[in-house]
């Protein structure tokens, strides 16, 4: 029965292993940024942001950002001298999408889409 | 007694001979051909020897540029765009990013235990961390395939 059991839950860790779900995302138009915005942010305090498949990264305190243009969601940046990606079933690097001092999504610069992501306040500067 | 150490013998042989050879990355990084104008550059690489047995090849845009072996790094110069890597290990796991012109970008084959064998996940990495990364590990060339 024991062995039955474990059969089982291998089974069930191998179906939910192979299904991981990608990161939801609708297509998106970068438009470019406005004159006169800020072209580089800060994040002063770690942030753990997550994306809609349910994986989280942390956005160091001291990580700098550039400005690369805007979506009607917020403001697009992409991390300067370092990498971000958000993962689900596949990992796609990706850009942050404020609005204001809130972190609302990504925008994934190959697929050209924005992915929402659960609200974070970040504390920038 | 004697064949738990013939087993070990085994195991350690079949490690180091499924590693990669050639001369430590840092070695030989500063004679590395300059990046082409308009050219961006990649490099792949495997720190670590854990499923050394498993070696997927390593596509990139649907071409195969190489392979994933442990300790071994490589590069492609490509024109600048969108890219899509993927290793064909136990589950297609794929890594997309962009490269600019005059742009380097890192690429660690990580290894992952997956439902029953060991998987090859590609992860996009920082310059420093790939740098240190790759700094001992063997130098296999540059990957020719366009």
């Amino acid at each position: 029965m024991s062995i039955l059991r474990n059969v089982a839950v291998l089974a069930f860790v191998a179906f939910a292993y192979g299904c991981a779900s990608d990161v939801a995302r609708t297509s998106a138009v970068l438009a470019s940024q406005p004159a006169g915005d800020a072209q580089r942010i800060t994040v002063v305090e770690d942030a753990t942001v997550r994306s809609s498949s349910g994986y989280s990264r942390t956005l160091p305190a001291g990580s700098t950002w550039e400005l690369r243009g805007t979506l009607p969601q917020g403001r697009v940046y992409r991390r300067v001298g370092d990498v971000f990606t958000v993962e689900g079933a596949h990992v796609h690097e990706a850009y942050l999408v404020v609005s204001g001092d809130l972190l609302v999504g990504y925008y994934l610069p190959v697929e050209q889409a924005y992915s929402q992501a659960d609200p974070v306040t970040l504390k920038i500067k | 007694m004697r064949a738990v150490w013939s087993l070990l013998l085994a195991i350690v042989v079949a490690t180091v001979a499924g590693c990669a050879s050639g001369p430590k990355f840092n070695t030989v990084e500063t004679t590395l051909p300059a990046l082409s104008s308009g050219k961006g550059r990649i490099y792949f690489y495997r720190s670590s020897s854990v499923g050394a047995a498993i070696q997927p090849e390593v596509l990139l845009n649907g071409t195969v540029i190489g392979t994933a072996k442990p300790h071994g790094v490589f590069y492609v110069d490509r024109d600048p765009g969108n890219m899509e890597v993927v290793t064909g290990s136990e589950v297609d796991r794929k890594l997309t990013f962009t490269l600019a012109a005059g742009d380097t970008r890192y690429v660690k084959l990580g290894v992952n235990f997956g439902v029953l064998v060991y998987r090859i996940a590609p992860e996009l990495m920082s310059a420093s961390e790939a740098k240190a990364d790759m700094a001992d590990l063997a130098y296999m060339g540059a990957a020719s395939a366009q």
